[in-house]
């Protein structure tokens, strides 16, 4: 961190922008009087916070940060967001009131008794947020806090910091992630980056510099600038044929994609898992999955979708029997699939899975052990051995000089890189992964999709489970629908769109999905698109 | 499977009798009553306390489903104390006087077990904690870091669930990676659980720090000065729970 300056006034709400490692965190600790900085000073007020004491500093700015789950201090919600005030040695009473008031503003009343394990992710970090309020703050810091949420959990949470700018709260939001939604509220962005501040500006400014800072306009955005350089509003547009059967569903500039047929090189014909009545239930009175039956196409890349809590993890973990089956059955590559035994082995070997945030499960010194772990259990020795590490390591896209670093030392997202390098290595026919991009930044989201776009190429099976709806439209080749572990439907993305449009909320849908079907609305010719490209296409034919 | 069925006695809210108890008045008598089934002599005492245990589990409104699956991980130890006494019995050649001496040992551990267990079920770990802070706080006239330890008791209370999951999702992800956690002697054992115990080991401090720094940014700054949203207020129901605690124990111990 080098020579930062920047004014924030009272009552506004400020964003501070940068990539993963741009000293943002760094950045936040100082500004929340956690750690001081070597040189220069922070003020509150005209007070250096060095020379504030602890207690009315504390009283001044409340924070939270990425992960709920390290932050709540109690098992139960009241007791939690008690702590704060409890730490000022305030009355029973006056504790009492603070609480409820901090857990009103986060729309977490229903919720006051319930023990924290039973939250869903959404609602632990809204806790956090009303564990900061009740200090009766004025100025709230937050650190990512959406960054491991789902899009749903996401949207509310916006919904309490636009609520709480209304009445009169500084907040000041560290993110990497830009959207439209998001943005119209904040009247101040900072960007950081290498530890300076590249730029700041208001709102207004920030997106006309954003290309040039490095960041993604959002489709939303983009979509709003082609209609006003145009003179275009939703009322005009207004095709007199329908476009639906002429559509042309494409992904980028590359090859046109009908529904039936893989968007990939190799041919999709054969069935590599085929799925009949498979139930599963964790204990006897409920299901986590219901009667599922779908065949998994080789060589294709399959996205799962649902909500949390539609199965989606319990699914994917029958198909490398991590599961074991409980009712149904799963033929893979022409036999049953294996449930104990050496056979079991050879089949976590073929079907690579990949978890939720895989970097915590790293453990080796150097990242070529960390990829060989993999091969060498799966019986790969000498050249082998050696050939399967750099084949993991080209999959991901990292070079040689990595193998001899140490996993911990590395940045977040190319952790993410070596966990799953490290399951790649053992070249697997088929591979799994949970949420492959969350909470990376733009360009190693990038990175990933296009590493997943070659696999799929290679021939090798992809199956992804995301709340992602962009990635499950614009790269994928099928989608399967899951709610409350029963099957909606599956198809390709084309066939599919209805159904998904219903199973989530139009907070989650993409932008160019959303605003097409705002037009649909007012005129049925026009079709429901996702993609830009094909939305800017669409528009120019009328 | 693997580690995500068991809990490790979390609270469950039923708002008893025993629920509305002081947590001190609870520690108290479970400590009565812990120390005199230990000396228990026979199986009518056993009898006696498994009656006990049976009315006190009925008034908790706590179902024996529940308490049974909090006990669980102890049911290995119950387990072994009985196969123990057997064996031990075989060698001498007195199986069926050990297999008694066993059945009667590992009751005894059951009921003591089932007794301990019901504390944190009935109770949130925040008000055991702050019912450890209190009786601990004499303590610290000899320098003992009464606070410390209490809060240490209930972050750990917290943590456990949590920890469990997290242990058993690296668990399946090394598995998925064809990690072989059960084979071999016992020193390969230990050595192919190092996949498993590093990250773990990471993510603790990861987490304990992260948990820190959160305490620090909400003016936490020691036991010094804090008050409570619901500070402990002894009632007479408490004398009374201790009292009885202390006459049933008496009147079994000596019948």
């Amino acid at each position: 961190m080098q020579n930062v300056s920047f004014i924030i006034n009272k009552g506004e709400r400020v964003a501070i922008l940068g990539h993963n490692g741009s000293g943002k965190s760094t950045l936040v600790k100082i500004l929340g009087g956690l750690f001081d900085p070597d040189e220069g000073a922070c003020f509150i007020e005209g007070i250096d916070i060095r020379e504030m004491d602890f207690k009315s500093l504390r009283k001044k700015i409340g924070m939270v940060f990425q992960d709920p789950e390290n932050q709540i201090v109690a098992a139960m919600v009241e007791d939690d967001v008690a702590f704060a005030p409890e730490n000022q040695g305030l009355s029973p009473d006056e504790i009492q009131i603070r609480v409820d008031m901090a857990l009103a503003a986060t729309n977490m009343r229903h919720k006051q008794n319930s023990s924290v394990e039973a939250l869903s992710g959404g609602e632990k970090q809204r806790v956090a947020i009303a564990g900061a309020l009740a200090a009766d703050v004025e100025c709230l810091i937050l650190d990512e806090p959406t960054a491991m949420l789902d899009p749903e959990s996401r949207f509310k949470i916006e919904k309490v910091l636009r609520y709480l700018h209304k009445e009169k709260m500084t907040i000041i939001q560290i993110t990497h992630q830009i959207d439209a939604e998001n943005f119209d509220d904040i009247q101040k962005i900072i960007v950081l980056s290498h530890g300076e501040v590249k730029w700041q500006g208001t709102c207004e400014e920030f997106w006309n510099a954003a290309e040039e800072l490095g960041f993604d306009l959002p489709d939303e955005l983009k979509l709003k600038r082609y209609f006003e350089a145009k003179n275009i509003t939703i009322e005009k547009i207004n095709p007199s044929v329908s476009l639906h059967s002429t559509s042309p569903l494409r992904r980028g500039d590359e090859k046109l994609a009908t529904p039936d047929k893989g968007r990939g090189t190799a041919p999709a014909v054969e069935g590599l898992f085929k799925i009949e009545n498979l139930s599963f239930g964790y204990d006897k009175n409920s299901y986590a999955l219901k009667n599922i039956t779908s065949e998994i196409f080789s060589g294709q890349w399959l996205s799962i979708i649902g909500r949390t809590g539609s199965g989606k993890s319990t699914l994917v973990q029958h198909l490398n029997a991590l599961y074991k089956i409980q009712e149904g059955k799963i033929i893979f590559d022409g036999e049953n699939l294996p449930q104990k035994g050496e056979e079991v082995h050879s089949l976590r070997q073929k079907v690579g899975l990949v978890f939720q945030h895989p970097e915590d499960q790293l453990f080796s010194s150097t990242v070529k052990d960390e990829l060989a772990f993999a091969p060498k259990n799966a019986g790969f020795k000498g050249s082998k051995l050696d050939e399967a590490i750099f084949y993991g390591l080209e999959c991901v896209g990292l070079d040689k000089n990595f193998l001899e670093r140490s996993p911990i030392a590395l940045s977040g997202g190319e952790r993410r890189l070596v966990a799953i390098a490290s399951v790649l290595s053992a070249k697997p026919e088929c591979v799994v992964l949970d949420e492959p991009l969350a909470g990376l930044d733009a360009s190693y989201q990038k990175k990933i999709l296009s590493m997943l776009g070659n696999l799929r190429d290679e021939g090798k099976t992809v199956i992804t489970i995301s709340h992602d709806l962009n990635m499950a439209l614009n790269f994928s080749d099928r989608i399967l629908i899951l709610r409350h572990g029963e099957k909606i439907k599956e198809g390709s993305p084309y066939e599919v769109i209805d159904e998904l449009m219903k199973v989530l909320s139009p907070e989650t849908w993409p932008d160019v999905l959303r605003i097409s079907n705002e037009i649909n609305k007012v005129n049925k010719n026009f079709p429901l698109l996702y993609n830009y490209q094909d939305f800017i296409s669409c528009i120019s034919q009328i | 499977m693997y580690f995500s069925n068991i809990s490790f006695g979390q609270y469950i809210p039923t708002g008893s009798f025993i629920h509305k108890l002081d947590p001190r008045a609870k520690l108290f008598s479970l400590l009565i009553i812990v120390s005199f089934i230990f000396p228990a002599k026979n199986f009518v005492q056993v009898c006696l306390w498994t009656a006990i245990l049976a009315g006190v589990v009925y008034v908790s409104k706590i179902s024996w489903l529940a308490l049974l699956k909090a006990a669980r991980p102890v049911f290995f130890l119950i387990a072994f104390a009985f196969i123990f006494n057997i064996i031990s019995g075989y060698f001498r050649n007195e199986l069926i006087q050990s297999f008694f001496i066993g059945l009667f040992t590992s009751m005894r551990l059951f009921v003591l077990m089932l007794f301990a267990v019901i504390l944190p079920l009935t109770t949130t770990p925040l008000e055991l904690s702050d019912g450890l802070d209190n009786l601990l706080r004499p303590l610290e006239k000899i320098k003992f870091p009464a606070h410390e330890c209490a809060m240490m008791i209930g972050m750990a209370l917290r943590f456990i669930p949590l920890l469990m999951h997290e242990t058993d999702k690296i668990i399946r992800a090394q598995l998925s990676r064809g990690a072989r956690l059960d084979q071999g002697n016992l020193f390969q054992k230990i050595k192919s659980f190092f996949p498993v115990l590093i990250p773990l080991f990471i993510i603790i401090f990861r987490r304990a720090d992260e948990i820190a720094t959160a305490m620090e940014a909400r003016g936490y700054d020691g036991g010094e000065g804090r008050t409570r949203r619901r500070p402990l207020i002894w009632k007479f129901k408490d004398t009374l729970v201790i009292l009885i605690s202390v006459l049933i124990s008496v009147i079994i111990f000596f019948s």
